[in-house]
């Protein structure tokens, strides 16, 4: 698991570096479909929500003692042959939990979305001004009585495009440069530190974390940056090929929009 | 850095999830509370028709006013990754725990030679009262060695027995002084380093609320004069403006600048004199305690040592009675009274026996006791080397959490800021939404150059 989120973070920052060099001058105003937002801090504290949770947590607290006391005297491929086996029972329980209500809280949204002509929702944590905030809305048909009724019709085409970012991880060139990069970066990790120890002063320690961020950087500009900029420009090729105005993490969509990952994979191999 | 925490732990969940996409955006808010930013409502009865434009808030972020602070932020959460004290806060240091091991070894060798030193006692005793109880039946005019034969025969076995016994207590010393100056050395150093830990955090914290208040002096200046500001750039936007009502307007504009500047160069003068006197307070304080515990840890030890010696010099000295030539029959010492004795002199060798069997059983007690009494004190020398370590590895995760917490502040505070900004832009260009975090801006507007105007301009 630390893996993967190291690898997440790798990967943040490149998209990241990816999103702040793409800063292109607007090739010109878009008519666009209606947006819509919803505050998903809101709907988690619905009380259906806050109970899944709470159960999820107490849950989580046993396993994770039943782990650590199998764990303790194991050799260290049978511990990780337990943090999956964990991880997995953790990954059903949250399934067996949340499931259901995902579901209800899925059509909810698709209704609303479709009442109000959206074509696509987002998180809205990503949306600076604008756009149709629909969370109350859905938080009434989640707490009025009976289930909330699903669309008749599907939503109209979005202009607005998603990627799972962790599908695009595993293609092997973003898959090796990041590989490559997160070996470099634990030698990395243990020199500064080794080096920290060392240090008498504020100054010196100082020095030592400027010249390990630089040593990173230029790192991650040698080995991450042109997959960075491979992959940016395959997203960009197809969202134009597609019409869409931008292009945004799978993370953030809560419905609709148009998922575009297989396409950009398909480019990067 | 800023920013990124959020993608990364969303995709995270995402990968884990799978099919469950709602579900994983579900997760994620009951998760990333914390690494949100503070979000607008949009304006009353927006249209979703219109135009869509983004921001890349990295970019923003980075050139805010106040992130120098953030990434001061950074690099001290950084700095406390790397020196692994977040992930290895709570475990055990190896070498404190190596050094108690080493410890107890030599406690228990040190108790062992103190078992072997109480046989020889106990050898040497049964000795002396044989002795005593051999000159009392000469002195009854029973049979026995000769006067001189007793007195040569003492002289020379009270030697060697002396002898060997004082080498191996001094030995024992030793090897107990060379253990209290390893452990004071560790207990120095441990201190040191706590002080010096201490005095660091502190300075630290102090820095930091200075910075904290100067952030947010900072803000509240540019929050009260944000209205003027505003008016001020739509005026110079006004096409119709003449050149002396241009000018005017950019004097004011550059007069709240100055003002604010000012006001907050001001006030970093002051900070940096008080972040100058607090380290020369801290450094004075570090090494007067420093110097207090050394002199405390030397003094517990001198006397450790000096009770330890003044133990030994007893058990040594103890050996120097009258010892004579006994019996010994496989290996045990036997004392025989003739039963043939008158009573008066049979009674005479009980009491000699019972004497030298209470002074044999004392001087044994003590000899343990003050075993007991070292590893006892050793014991607990380590534990405080321990209490020392643990409240230290403490202070620096409490250190950590308090660092996070201020930087997910601070973001919060200028993220709201950018989108106050960023609000104002879209409304004058007639944006409908915009959005940030995006991966790909295939055709939306980018406001984020317009946005960068603005922040700069909140400069000093």
């Amino acid at each position: 698991m630390n893996q993967l989120l190291a690898r997440g973070r790798v990967v943040a920052l490149a998209f990241a570096l990816g999103a702040a060099i793409l800063a292109t001058p607007a090739i010109g105003a878009n008519e666009v479909t209606d947006i819509g937002s919803l505050d998903q801090q809101a709907l988690a504290a619905l009380p259906q929500f806050q109970a899944a949770n709470k159960q999820l947590n107490a849950y989580g607290a046993s396993l994770q003692k039943q782990y650590l006391g199998r764990a303790q005297h194991a050799s260290q491929s049978e511990q990780q042959r337990l943090a999956g086996e964990f991880q997995s029972r953790m990954a059903d329980k949250q399934r067996q939990l949340f499931g259901p209500l995902f579901g209800r809280a899925q059509v909810a949204i698709a209704s609303v979305a479709s009442s109000k002509n959206l074509t696509v929702v987002v998180d809205k944590r990503i949306v600076v001004f604008g756009g149709q905030d629909i969370t109350n809305n859905v938080k009434d048909l989640l707490t009025g009585v009976g289930d909330p009724v699903p669309p008749v019709t599907t939503p109209p085409p979005s202009k607005v495009g998603y990627v799972d970012q962790s599908a695009i991880d595993q293609t092997s060139k973003v898959k090796t440069a990041t590989d490559e990069f997160l070996k470099f970066k634990q030698d990395q990790d243990k020199a500064a530190a080794d080096k920290l120890k060392g240090a008498k002063t504020a100054a010196d320690r100082d020095n030592i974390l400027k010249d390990y961020r630089k040593t990173l950087d230029d790192q991650q500009n040698k080995t991450l940056k042109p997959v960075v900029d491979a992959t940016r420009s395959a997203i960009g090729d197809v969202a134009k090929a597609k019409g869409l105005i931008l292009v945004i993490d799978k993370g953030n969509i809560v419905f609709g929009g148009v998922d575009i990952t297989k396409d950009v994979t398909d480019k990067l191999k | 850095m800023t920013g990124f925490a959020c993608g990364e732990t969303r995709r995270a969940l995402a990968s884990g999830l799978g099919a469950f996409a709602f579900a994983v955006s579900a997760l994620a808010f009951l998760l990333l509370s914390g690494c949100s930013h503070a979000t607008t409502a949009p304006a009353p009865g927006a249209s979703g028709k219109g135009t869509v434009g983004y921001v890349i808030m990295d970019e923003l972020v980075k050139k805010h006013p106040l992130y120098d602070q953030l990434a001061r932020y950074d690099r001290s959460i950084e700095a406390f990754d790397l020196t692994a004290t977040a992930p290895q806060v709570a475990a055990t240091d190896p070498h404190l725990a190596e050094r108690e091991r080493e410890l107890q070894k030599q406690l228990n060798d040190a108790a062992d030679r103190t078992r072997k030193l109480i046989d020889q006692k106990q050898k040497q005793y049964q000795q002396q009262e044989s002795a005593a109880i051999a000159a009392a039946l000469r002195g009854a005019g029973a049979g026995g060695p000769s006067a001189a034969q007793i007195a040569g025969s003492v002289n020379a076995t009270a030697r060697q027995q002396q002898s060997s016994v004082a080498s191996q207590a001094q030995r024992d010393l030793n090897a107990y002084r060379a253990t209290l100056q390893k452990q004071d050395a560790a207990q120095m150093n441990a201190a040191q380093k706590a002080l010096a830990d201490r005095a660091d955090r502190t300075y630290r914290a102090k820095a930091e609320e200075l910075q904290s208040k100067q952030s947010a002096l900072s803000l509240k200046m540019a929050s009260e004069d944000a209205p003027q500001r505003l008016a001020l750039r739509t005026k110079l936007t006004s096409l119709a403006l003449d050149d002396a009502a241009r000018e005017d307007a950019q004097k004011q504009l550059a007069a709240i600048d100055r003002k604010e500047a000012d006001a907050l160069a001001a006030t970093r003068n002051r900070d940096q004199q008080t972040l100058i006197a607090l380290q020369a307070q801290l450094k004075d304080q570090v090494q007067s305690d420093l110097n207090a515990q050394v002199a405390a840890i030397r003094k517990r030890s001198l006397g450790s040592l000096a009770q330890r010696q003044q133990s030994l010099t007893r058990q040594v000295s103890n050996l120097g009675g009258p010892v004579v030539r006994t019996t010994v029959v496989n290996g045990r010492v036997q004392q025989r009274v003739n039963n043939t004795l008158p009573p008066a002199l049979q009674a005479r060798i009980q009491q000699l026996h019972d004497d030298y069997q209470k002074r044999f059983q004392a001087d044994a007690k003590t000899t343990i006791a003050d075993f007991q009494k070292t590893r006892q004190d050793l014991g607990k020398r380590y534990a405080q080397l321990h209490g020392l370590d643990g409240a230290s590895q403490a202070g620096a995760q409490a250190q950590i959490l308090s660092l996070r917490k201020k930087r997910e502040d601070l973001y919060g505070e200028i993220t709201a800021q950018i989108d106050r900004e960023v609000r104002l832009i879209a409304q004058q260009r007639g944006i409908a939404v915009v959005l940030t975090n995006i991966v790909a801006p295939a055709g939306g507007v980018d406001l984020t150059p317009d946005a960068l105007k603005d922040i700069e301009s909140l400069h000093e």
